[in-house]
């Protein structure tokens, strides 16, 4: 039972991160149908750029979070512009684009930082809290605090403001959108560049948390796209609830499984998904012909 | 043709000579550069031409080196048993990768792929047998009679034998009855599945394609290296395969290829600046997807393309659609009882009920027209007749079978063809290569005659193509084999689905608005296209808008009203009826805005307005 809870807690922490991946990454694909596989290295990017202000710059962590998130912003910026003649035409080129542009990040994050990564510390140092038995270290509570945040925040932006609802429009049907006079470009830019900002997010959050170096990327963005998907593509409850699930599953083959703990996510995850491909919130999509 | 010959003779001199012209460390880096470019054949068959996001190349071509590294070297294989061995691993992992294939597409296949590809790096760092981080070395040089293949020089061979083997049976495959399905698959699952094509098989095979592909690879790598370990087999790699693949051109194996061994190639003369050069490949991905997402393959089309428009074109001018010739009139159909039987189908989308207990029959040699207002369910019918939406209740009997629950390439097989109200044509086939998927009516499971049979393949595409030929002839469209369809006028676009929807020789043609958007003169081409169909031997039913049409083709029309069978009979008997009226001009919207009584049938004045 004890032990249940603290491989429950744990995989609540990195839920909590692979939820604001997923999150960031539903945004865009909601908005305009990119599934966008550079976004795990925007958040490794983040990652990085949280710590050189953290450690290197000596920086509060709470500023080098928001400095990093308006750098990755610029870069989301720039992806969707570069992208923005093949959207909503070839789905998959669009996909194999961002591949392209997750390529560059990761020479770029080497060029910058070299290829040997670095531990960042936390920037909490209370001792861990006792509750019931478990050990819950503080900075745990603080990442999970942050991700509450933003999804509250991110739900707010999307149902109550003029530019969130406009947002919505471009989602459902981007050609009625641009018939009652919404820049589509423009909705979908802001779309890219507050996922790349959730990305820089979840980047900075696990730091602390995870060794920060170029391949960062890839362990954290898989499991991104995996609750992503598991929580139903596009879908903001899916995000938390798939990233929850991930983490979860995540620190429980870790314990169980030890050294073959991706593997055993992966399979149990792929199973997952094969019996119910459009996710836990996700809509079945009718095929017309 | 000649040409042709010539450059690809000159071109296996050119490779059996260029051993002779090169250092040690070039030879090496040639020798990677083919294992390279196998790799790269696979993934071409499964992204370019099949259409499956695979991005667990990397692992199968993992599985061959290290199920030869750990037979040789653990459980005292020799080399060719290991790597017999080792082909059918990887082949079987192509199977379970496949898998998730059947249930998701696109970027899902993508994430579900990379997450195993993933997985499999994982499980090679960390188990025991794979030798952990470190690898395994010492695996044997394989052995061949006379030639030490510890040599470089002669691997080179040995590679350029079995790569030379892969490249001619990879386009075989690519231009034959498989690689054409493939490619319709690619275009239009549905469609494709339409016209008899097995997608579940079809996407397995694309795995075991790629599969086979990566396993010869890997092979052919723990032969040469001599030593596997987890970092040649990295998602890094995957993603500079990846680029190989996109920058030389997906949908060209031989683009592939040059993509393979250009990229291999650069990379080794930028060797000490790695970083840079993966910065400066990821750049040219993006610029490629951009600027040209046909690859380098598709370059010299796109200049040809630009030349034609500068200097005008010439060739094309002359190409017209030609008249129909119709059919020769088959015997009178002596079926017994209807050809088609829907009893009380109902289907349910959530709350939306499309379809309300509707019993329709046709009988075999009828022109059957199925009117409605919009959003009546009249596409929802075809749709549950041709096996896209299975009913919710109620049965569907096709020639006396029930085919309720039959998938449309059952169907297609079972002789039910239909046509698409948005037109569905495989985009990148050619009208011919359109019309020569429809005329394939083998099983999938014939593809046992690419492994065993090849002359088998060719007597039957050779048939196919006498066959494709006349249905072109027969519906005018010669001169318009080899062009793409969406470069064609919409009317003939039209034409070339029925002509598709013919070429699989059905007892059942279901049209769903064939008249939609066509001209005067191309309505009456229709009605004597349809008409000359049916006197074929050839049942009928149609969905139309264009009254006029439906009054002088069908000798009986249903109409369908929110799902709802509301009238059936000639087509007098219909207009008169007054729940039709109603249907079509809202009786009681009408006089609650204070209006006349609806007009009476003698004036069929919807029928009059669609024609015109």
């Amino acid at each position: 039972m004890q032990e249940t809870l603290q491989t429950l807690v744990g995989g609540l922490s990195l839920g909590a991160v692979y939820a604001l991946v997923a999150l960031g990454f539903s945004l865009v694909y909601r908005t305009m149908g990119l599934v966008n596989f550079a976004h795990a290295d925007i958040a490794m990017i983040g990652a990085y750029a949280a710590s050189t202000f953290y450690l290197t710059a000596k920086l509060p962590f709470a500023l080098a979070m928001v400095l990093s998130i308006l750098i990755t912003g610029a870069i989301g910026l720039v992806i969707e512009r570069v992208l923005r003649p093949l959207e909503n035409k070839d789905f998959d080129l669009m996909l194999i684009g961002t591949i392209g542009f997750g390529i560059v990040l990761q020479a770029v994050a080497i060029l910058i930082w070299g290829t040997t990564g670095r531990a960042v510390p936390s920037p909490v140092r209370t001792a861990p809290l006792d509750i019931l038995g478990v050990r819950v270290r503080t900075y745990d509570l603080l990442v999970m605090a942050v991700t509450a945040l933003a999804v509250v925040g991110l739900g707010f932006f999307l149902a109550r403001t003029k530019r969130g609802a406009a947002m919505q429009a471009v989602a459902m049907d981007h050609e009625a959108a641009t018939a009652v006079g919404i820049d589509v470009g423009r909705s979908n830019a802001l779309a890219f560049a507050i996922g790349a900002g959730l990305a820089a997010l979840a980047g900075g959050l696990v730091g602390p948390m995870l060794y920060v170096d170029a391949s960062l990327g890839g362990a954290l963005g898989i499991k991104g796209f995996a609750a992503a998907m598991l929580g139903g593509f596009g879908s903001i409850n899916g995000a938390v609830v798939g990233g929850i699930l991930i983490g979860v599953l995540d620190s429980y083959t870790a314990g169980h499984f030890q050294g073959y703990s991706v593997l055993a996510t992966f399979l149990v995850f792929t199973v997952a998904i094969m019996i119910r491909p459009m996710g836990i919130f996700g809509e079945r999509t009718v095929s017309r012909a | 043709m000649k040409s042709r010959i010539t450059a690809v003779l000159a071109l296996v001199v050119a490779a059996g000579a260029l051993p002779y012209g090169l250092g040690s460390y070039t030879i090496h880096v040639v020798d990677i550069a083919l294992i390279y470019a196998l790799l790269a054949i696979g993934m071409g068959l499964a992204m370019g031409i099949s259409g499956q996001i695979n991005l667990a190349q990397v692992a199968f071509f993992g599985v061959g080196a290290y199920c030869v590294a750990i037979l040789t070297t653990n459980n005292g294989y020799g080399f060719w048993a290991a790597a017999v061995l080792a082909v059918l691993a990887t082949v079987v992992t192509g199977l379970l990768v496949g898998i998730p294939a059947l249930r998701m597409q696109s970027h899902y296949l993508g994430i579900v792929t990379l997450g195993l590809a993933l997985g499999f790096i994982n499980w090679i760092t960390n188990a025991d047998i794979s030798g952990g981080a470190d690898g395994i070395s010492g695996v044997p040089v394989p052995t061949l009679p006379g030639v030490d293949l510890s040599s470089e020089y002669l691997y080179y061979y040995l590679e350029a034998v079995v790569f030379g083997l892969g490249l001619v049976f990879g386009l075989f495959v690519v231009h034959t009855s498989l690689g054409r399905r493939l490619r319709a698959m690619r275009d239009d699952a549905l469609a494709a599945g339409a016209t008899g094509a097995e997608i579940p098989l079809l996407r397995m095979t694309a795995f075991v394609l790629a599969s086979l592909y990566g396993g010869l690879a890997g092979i052919l790598y723990a032969g040469l290296i001599r030593y596997v370990a987890p970092e040649t087999f990295s998602l890094g790699n995957m993603f500079i395969l990846l680029a190989m693949v996109i920058i030389g051109g997906r949908r060209s194996l031989v683009g592939c290829v040059v993509g393979a061994i250009g990229l291999t190639l650069v990379r080794e003369w930028l060797s000490d600046f790695s970083t840079y050069a993966q910065l400066g490949y990821g750049a040219v991905v993006v610029l490629m997807v951009v600027f040209a997402p046909t690859g380098l393959a598709g370059v010299p089309a796109r200049l040809r393309d630009l030349y034609r428009r500068r200097f005008g074109r010439t060739s094309d001018d002359r190409a017209e659609l030609r008249p129909f010739t119709p059919y020769t009139p088959g015997p009178e159909p002596s079926q017994d009882g209807p050809l088609l039987q829907v009893a009380e189908v109902s289907k349910d989308f959530r709350g939306l009920r499309a379809l309300d207990e509707v019993s329709l029959t046709v009988d075999a040699g009828e022109i059957r027209g199925i009117v409605g207002p919009n959003g009546s369910g009249k596409t929802t019918l075809f749709n549950v007749v041709s096996g896209f939406y299975r009913a919710s209740a109620g049965t569907v009997r096709f020639a006396g079978a029930d085919t309720t629950r039959a998938r449309p390439y059952a169907l297609s097989l079972a002789g039910v063809a239909r046509t698409f109200q948005n037109l569905r044509l495989f985009g990148q086939l050619t009208v011919r290569e359109n019309i020569l998927v429809a005329l394939d009516r083998t099983r999938t499971y014939t593809i046992w005659q690419y492994a065993l049979w090849q002359p088998g393949v060719i007597r039957r595409e050779r048939r196919l193509r006498g066959a494709a030929q006349s249905v072109l002839e027969r519906y005018g469209l010669v001169d318009f084999a080899e062009a793409a369809p969406a470069s064609l006028p919409y009317g003939i676009q039209r034409r070339i689905e029925i002509a598709r929807a013919m070429a699989t020789r059905p007892r059942l043609l279901l049209l769903d608005e064939p008249a939609a958007g066509l001209n005067g003169e191309e309505v009456q081409q229709l009605v004597r296209i349809v008409r000359s169909i049916r006197d074929s031997g050839t049942t009928v039913v149609l969905i139309e808008h264009n009254m006029g049409l439906v009054m002088s083709l069908c000798e009986k029309i249903t109409v369908l009203s929110s799902g709802k069978v509301i009238a059936e009979g000639t087509p007098a008997e219909v207009v008169a009826a007054p729940e039709v009226i109603e249907a079509y001009l809202g009786d009681s919207d009408l006089s609650e805005l204070g209006m006349s009584a609806p007009p009476s049938a003698e004036r069929p004045s919807p029928a009059k307005e669609a024609t015109s």
